[in-house]
């Protein structure tokens, strides 16, 4: 799995390319949480990951819990139809809302201000 | 902080492992790495065999060194183990000698028995590959399910209404207008309809792993698939059955079943599930290793002194519920699911067996029964007995409870079903039936009694009113097999017809019988799809059968729209009447000044319990005071079962209050059941006339 991350102003967009299953869950724990801190606000782009395993949701979940711990904040973009489905069925869309697009987000992110 | 016991301390082929913990018994995810730990009394050593996902050849086997071995329990820590992407099974070696109860083969992977997640059969109905030595693979799985503050909802027992359900049947049809048909996931998108509905509480037929390809053949008569579609056969007793799952083949029904569970919780409903502790998917002798027989067949089974399997199941073989490993896995496998799953209650299959020593002979104080009904973990779950097994034992009324057990009330079934058929000398039972069958469980009270007419095993409600016979040539066993003793009625043609009169007569008997399910006090359970008619095309043993005879068909629910409104109403009435959902058989006078429970005839006040006949009237009377009500209710339904029309005198009310009419089996919509706020008053306040085999339900105001 690959991950790069793109600065847009302060919004991190962070874009996931590859499956994100148990064997790269620890890589991309280790790489995101340090763009966790105060308030910080995170995208991540799932355009290219056509596949997130159990091990990958609970990593999502873990940054999610994270970023609320420290009143940040992150939202998913650009997900396929089946890992949408897959998070809404196994009970882990509710923490990360979820945008069509990379922009869609950015602009819902910003009006949040 | 860092455990000193994270380090390996041994290296089998650059693996590295350590001793592991002998508690808890499977595969744990630990820190660094995964905890493997199982149980043989017998096994005089073993291997730990490791796939990747899906391959069939093993990537490592590694012996547990002597050292390793705790009791009789291996051990071993394996460290970097990619957990989400490997399968694993045991290799035992011991004696073999099945006269003396021993069946170890070196050569034969075993499934753990404690596995909590189960590959091999992830996508319902696709056939495994037959080379495969290794069919039902153990998985790992991280219990951390994000419950957002769900547990249990410790609904009371007397409010329950219950609805059976199998899990694929419920939404495989097309016309179930669901994304994912047949899986867990699809039972969500029923809520709303459940909910409108008014049950609060689901029992699935067996959720735990199965093979449906168990016993599969392709049918002599329709040449389609026979199945194992009910799932009565355990492979596993921890792991949920991955087909159901939208995402087995992710390998996610762990989270897809818990979501479910949670899902449900935030709507009201309660889960139970269907349990089968007596017998496991290994049949007979000539049944295959899976785990159990290959791990430690004379544990795990009930063997006579030749060394054969007893078949108190029926199904091959009877599981050892008492011995003391197999009492503990049992309590292991239901506390996992109280605690985990946040499992609302169980329903036991062929639970006698539960009551059976090693010999199989009944037990007075069954040591299984009794830890369960004293186990902290499920000290508020729902144990709910099938009083029965295949061996002969029938405790309907007798069960061991220590307070806690309910149980399957077949007598209400079979005498239910007789007298509406027409059999006036059931009159007697059908009194105590109603009561909540006091003179099965006295000591036990109405909550005792789970009252149904119906289930997945037998007739469905409308096919009960439609055939006089069973219909099971699909099942392929010339009709041999399945119930010969229905206590059914076709009304003069056996199966559909266009015959108007035959119809509303059938349509009535199924308004008649869930109104007389909705009285009685007791927990009453429905079968799903009976609220709107669902037929089964005769079969009352759908065991085997995955199509449109088993599946629900949702379009009877606009055809038959009046039978679910009927349904949903008397639901919500029973809600409304604390007196229907007492706790004790409580019958005498009370605070309304009234006996709480009293019975009627032609005559008010006057009914003989000695006689043989169809009409009888009962009358619930509410006291304020006693059920916290506004007002005191009075409930007064008079049942005819006759075919003929019966005049019935009404009880004298209270000054000032006058009967209303609720329902009428006996009209046609909208006049068979009117709204609470729209009850009709009778014109005559001394006698209501009942048509042919009808009810009509009063209520005071």
């Amino acid at each position: 799995m690959e991950i790069k991350v793109n600065n847009q102003d302060d919004i991190k967009v962070i874009k996931l390319i590859g499956d994100f299953d148990g064997s790269s869950a620890n890589k991309v724990e280790d790489n995101i949480m340090p763009y966790i801190e105060n308030h910080s606000r995170l995208i991540f782009d799932m355009g290219e990951c056509e596949y997130v395993s159990s091990a990958g949701l609970r990593v999502l979940l873990i940054i999610a819990k994270k970023l609320k711990s420290v009143e940040g904040f992150g939202v998913l973009s650009n997900l396929s139809e089946e890992v949408q489905d897959v998070m809404e069925i196994t009970g882990f869309s509710h923490m990360l809302n979820s945008y069509d697009t990379v922009n869609e987000a950015i602009n819902y992110m910003k009006k949040g201000e | 902080m860092l455990r000193v016991d994270t380090y390996p301390t041994h290296e089998h082929n650059g693996i590295k492992i350590r001793r592991g913990k002998a508690l808890p018994f499977g595969a744990t995810i630990v820190p660094g790495g995964v905890n493997f730990s199982v149980f043989s009394k017998h096994a005089t050593s073993c291997e730990l065999v490791l796939f990747k996902k899906h391959e069939k050849n093993p990537f490592a086997i590694i012996p547990f060194p002597d050292e390793f071995r705790i009791g009789n329990v291996f051990t071993m820590m394996v460290f970097d183990i990619d957990y989400e992407n490997i399968e694993y099974g045991y290799r035992m070696d011991g004696p073999y000698n099945p006269r003396e109860g021993f069946w170890f083969d070196k050569e034969e992977i075993l499934l753990d028995p404690y596995a909590k997640a189960i590959g091999g059969r992830e996508v319902w109905g696709r056939e495994p590959d037959w080379n495969d030595k290794f069919q039902h693979r153990s998985r790992i799985i991280f219990d951390d399910f994000d419950w957002q503050g769900d547990r249990p909802l410790e609904i009371d027992m007397k409010d329950l209404v219950i609805y059976e359900a199998h899990v694929r049947g419920l939404t495989k049809h097309p016309s179930s207008d669901v994304k994912y048909p047949g899986t867990f996931t699809a039972i969500r998108d029923k809520i709303p309809y459940l909910k409108k509905l008014g049950i609060n509480c689901i029992e699935l037929l067996p959720v735990f792993e199965f093979d449906e390809f168990e016993h599969s053949k392709i049918s002599k008569v329709t040449g389609e698939r026979l199945m194992n579609y009910w799932g009565y056969s355990a492979v596993g007793f921890f792991a949920p059955k991955a087909g159901y799952a939208a995402t087995g083949k992710f390998g996610m029904e762990v989270d897809e079943l818990k979501n479910l569970v949670k899902e449900l919780h935030k709507n009201g409903i309660e889960v139970i599930l269907d349990v089968v502790f007596n017998h496991t998917a290994e049949g007979n002798e000539k049944g295959p290793y899976i785990s159990y027989r290959g791990i430690d067949n004379k544990t795990y089974y009930l063997l006579t002194p030749e060394g054969y399997y007893y078949n108190f199941s029926g199904c091959g073989n009877t599981l050892n519920c008492n011995n003391p490993i197999v009492r503990n896995m049992i309590l292991d496998c239901l506390r996992y699911w109280a605690a985990e799953y946040h499992i609302d209650g169980f329903r036991f299959d062929l639970a006698s067996i539960l009551s059976r020593d090693q010999k199989g002979a009944p037990m007075v104080n069954p040591p299984l029964l009794e830890a369960l009904a004293h186990d902290p973990v499920l000290g508020k779950c729902k144990l709910i007995a099938e009083a029965w097994d295949a061996g002969g034992l029938y405790q309907v009324g007798s069960f061991p409870a220590w307070g806690r057990w309910a149980e399957w009330n077949g007598q209400y079934r079979d005498d239910l079903r007789r007298f509406l058929k027409g059999n006036g000398d059931m009159v007697g039972r059908i009194v105590q039936r109603i009561q909540g069958s006091p003179d099965l469980y006295s000591d036990r009270g109405p909550t005792a009694s789970i009252n149904f007419i119906t289930c997945h095993d037998g007739f469905t409600l409308m096919d009960l009113f439609s055939y006089n016979r069973k219909h099971n040539d699909a099942n392929g066993e010339s009709n041999r097999d399945g119930a010969d003793e229905n206590y059914s009625w076709n009304f003069g043609h056996e199966g559909p017809t266009d015959d108007y009169g035959i119809n509303r007569e059938r349509i009535k008997q199924v308004k008649n019988a869930i109104t007389i399910l909705l009285l009685s006090r007791g927990v009453p359970m429905i079968l799903a799809g009976d609220e709107f008619g669902n037929t089964q095309f005769g079969n009352n043993n759908a065991y085997c059968q995955d199509n449109e005879i088993s599946w629900l068909n949702w379009n009877l629910l606009e055809s038959n729209r009046e039978i679910f409104d009927y349904f949903k109403k008397m639901i919500e009435f029973r809600k409304k009447h604390p007196v229907l959902r007492a706790e004790q058989f409580k019958t005498a006078y009370n605070s309304s000044g009234y006996p709480e429970v009293s019975w009627h005839g032609q005559e008010a006040w006057n009914f003989d319990f000695g006689a043989s006949t169809l009409t009888v009237a009962v009358m619930f009377a509410g006291g304020a005071e006693d059920y916290g009500t506004e007002d005191d209710q009075f409930i007064y339904a008079a049942i005819n079962m006759h075919w003929e029309l019966h005049g019935f005198e009404l009880p004298e009310l209270p000054e000032g209050k006058s009967w209303y009419v609720v329902s009428n089996t006996g009209m046609i919509p909208p006049q068979d059941m009117w709204d609470e706020n729209n009850h009709k008053k009778l014109a005559d306040q001394n006698e209501v006339l009942v048509t042919a085999r009808s009810i009509i339900l009063l209520t005071a105001k």
